[in-house]
């Protein structure tokens, strides 16, 4: 044995870690999950929330004798044999009200137990249900989580009931996903309207950690963004100078993030037919200006900034079917738009990666510039036909 | 400078050229784009079962299989199964494929992404099934044949994956997305992208839990109701209606094989494999027959009272404590 662990240290090193993680997991299998934690939160218009929490109690934060003990001891002196229970459930059940931790207050309890021997049994388990009031009532948001130490019986089903909406939202806790998020009270969730579908994407993306926006962004750029890439790289292909590049492309960022955001908050509707063709009419542009132009117009600056505003309502049109958090939407947006800066800075580091040793050779311009700067027109050209006409 | 009048007619004949072989590009990448794959309904597509499963290991120490077995059943159908020596339920998922939809039920026992990578798995999956089918942005349904853990405990997994709808994990949810109006009676007819599936309630192990039957492949999924092992019934009368439900649809539609959860037998009549078994070298193939569909509808005609009934192909556990075996 020796010699093979010399030999494959690595594959030992694996099953040693294999074998402690299936023992870690041994409460788990046993258990067959028939003991797993319920957390249901009952939100009201004017009441205060309710909070019904289902646990193993005698397998998870006391022993089964204590709990035994617990479960047949008189109502009056349950609330003193549970009180390092009580003190494990404060700290390490957490709750979000609008943003804002609150703590809930014990309302009643209820210690169900056959015998001694069920409670020591996962496969019988005698589930404890404690209630629980949360006197600030939530208006926007209401979220869950369980401490890093506090361990219950894995995976934790948390039910949100949210007074108004048709359909709870579930969401799973498990000992690496301890958080449900911030879940919306408010959206289209009731009547005949809903869409089921939108619903369940945006409820998915209650989960989305916000950096996520950023790939989002990035990746409506690089590789989901041809004609933005178009677009930036017919600025990158004329301006020889860095600081003019810049310039445009800081103008086109801020004209985009400017329509970007007036038609996300509902501002400005304009159709895609006439956006996306329009796009296209904006690589032609550029890309000819390049060609036939002989020097940087003063009025190139302005002509750069009105397609931004067009891209921005571009990327406006993409991002409202992901269905965007309301709870979250601003922040959502802006690393969003983060997303997207990003993926413009990368196409044009990668130009300048590909071509930029040469800006200063006498070929540049016949030999790169301007095949490529034709090929963008010629790619324009395509898009606007097909945005048109076929 | 301004170029001279031949350079720009050179230049935009050289955009105009550019710009027709794009056109040409598209017209011949057309011709060669496959059309929507088509799910006929009225004739069986075949798929092929494993010889035998992984079935886990004397220790864990000695297991190198994978966490999750993947078993390509034909071109459009996966069958997965957790590895019994990561949780002993060695519980079985699938996922579908349409045009432009995948649907995956259940998945599995063990939440640990570093221990059992469902996504990952599944990412693979589907990123081999659109190569080999030239498709893209297929969109990734998480669906559950019942609401019991061992059947969604990787289901954060999925969470924050693009292109992908979470069904749920409340009775509620479950329900308005198939679009059950009167469940469990009802039959439902659902589309995954031009495959036809029908749904319909089959509570008793749990009052949440769905059969689909597949119209392409003729498999009919009976998830944690029926299956070779312990039969867990909380609600007697629910599953026996059920079961009834399943005989139904077998006379309605052609069944290939009746599909499902988890294997807990041994390949010897009547006898199962003890709770929490990590290794099951002899196992019966998972699939089930219509004759064993058959006894179990018999089987819900002869009980009576709570208890455990032995039969060839599966126990029946009548709603009485999991905790009560016939382990010696």
């Amino acid at each position: 044995m020796k010699m093979h662990m010399r030999k494959h240290p690595r594959r030992y090193l694996f099953r040693l870690t294999f074998v402690l993680a299936a023992l870690a997991f041994t409460n788990i299998a046993s258990a067959h999950m028939l003991n797993m934690t319920h957390i249901e939160v009952q939100t009201q218009e004017i009441e205060p929330t309710k909070i019904t929490l289902r646990i193993d109690l005698g397998q998870s934060l006391m022993s089964a004798d204590e709990y035994w003990t617990l479960a047949n001891a008189p109502s009056a002196e349950q609330a003193m044999l549970m009180r390092n229970v009580k003190e494990q459930l404060d700290a390490g059940l957490r709750f979000e009200v609008d943003g804002t931790t609150a703590s809930p207050t014990l309302q009643s309890w209820d210690f169900p137990a056959v015998s001694l021997a069920a409670i020591e049994n996962p496969l019988t388990p005698q589930m404890a249900t404690l209630t629980y009031h949360l006197s600030a009532i939530p208006r926007d948001s209401i979220g869950v989580s369980l401490a890093d130490d506090f361990a219950v019986p894995w995976p934790c089903l948390v039910r949100l009931d949210i007074a108004g909406r048709e359909l709870p939202v579930s969401r799973l806790l498990t000992s690496y996903d301890r958080n449900s998020g911030s879940v919306a009270l408010h959206g289209a969730t009731t009547g005949e309207d809903v869409d089921i579908g939108a619903l369940m994407v945006s409820a998915s993306q209650d989960w989305l950690p916000s950096l996520s926006w950023v790939v989002i962004g990035f990746q409506h750029i690089i590789p989901r963004g041809l004609d933005h890439i178009a677009f930036v790289l017919g600025l990158f292909f004329l301006s020889t100078g860095l600081r003019p590049l810049l310039l445009q492309v800081t103008g086109f960022t801020i004209a985009h993030s400017l329509t970007l955001g007036l038609a996300m908050y509902g501002f400005v509707s304009v159709p895609a037919a006439i956006v996306e063709p329009l796009i296209a009419a904006s690589i032609v542009y550029v890309a000819l200006d390049n060609l036939y132009a002989s020097h940087l117009a003063p009025f190139r600056m302005l002509v750069v900034c009105a397609f931004g505003l067009l891209h921005g309502l571009g990327f406006a049109a993409v991002l409202q079917e992901i269905h965007m958090p309301q709870e979250s939407f601003a922040q959502a947006l802006l690393l969003f738009n983060v997303g997207v800066e990003l993926g413009q800075i990368a196409v044009i580091a990668g130009a300048f990666a590909l071509v930029g040793a040469f800006r200063s050779r006498s070929w540049y311009s016949s030999g790169i510039a301007h095949p490529a700067t034709m090929g963008i027109a010629g790619v324009g050209a395509y898009w606007l036909l097909k945005r048109t006409i076929f | 400078m301004t170029p001279e009048p031949t350079k720009q007619w050179k230049s935009l004949l050289g955009i105009a050229a550019i710009t027709a072989t794009l056109f040409g590009m598209e017209t011949a990448t057309s011709m060669v784009v496959p059309d929507d794959l088509v799910f006929d309904v009225n004739s069986r597509v075949e798929g092929v079962f494993p010889e035998t499963w992984i079935h886990g290991s004397k220790s864990a120490m000695d297991n190198t299989d994978p966490a999750v077995q993947v078993h390509r059943y034909n071109a459009h159908t996966y069958i997965l199964r957790e590895n019994k020596a990561i949780n002993y339920e060695g519980a079985f998922m699938y996922l579908f494929f349409g045009n432009q939809k995948a649907l995956l039920i259940d998945q599995g026992s063990t939440s640990s992404p570093a221990l059992f990578p469902l996504r990952d798995v599944v990412d693979g999956i589907i990123t081999a099934w659109e190569k080999a089918h030239q498709r893209t942005n297929t969109q990734l349904i998480v669906a559950n044949s019942h609401l019991h853990g061992d059947h969604y405990a990787a289901w954060n997994q999925f969470v924050d994956r693009p292109d992908t709808l979470m069904v749920g994990l409340t009775h509620e949810e479950v329900m308005a997305y198939w679009g059950f109006d009167d469940y469990p009676e009802q039959r439902v007819t659902y589309d995954l992208g031009g495959r036809q599936f029908i749904v319909t309630g089959t509570p008793g192990h749990q009052s949440s839990e769905i059969a689909l039957y597949d119209t392409w492949t003729d498999l009919l999924y009976t998830g944690d109701m029926l299956y070779r092992g312990r039969l867990y019934l909380e609600d007697w009368q629910a599953w026996k209606a059920s079961i009834k439900r399943l005989r139904d649809m077998a006379d309605d539609y052609p069944v290939a094989h009746l599909v499902n959860n988890h294997i807990e037998m041994t390949a010897t009549p009547t006898i199962d494999y003890p709770i929490g078994t990590t290794w099951q070298p002899d196992e019966p193939p998972m699939q089930m027959t219509l004759d064993m569909l058959n006894t179990a509808v018999s089987a819900s005609t002869e009980i009576e009272r709570p208890g455990i009934y032995k039969y060839d192909h599966f126990l029946i556990y009548n709603e009485v404590p999991w905790a009560y075996t016939t382990d010696p």
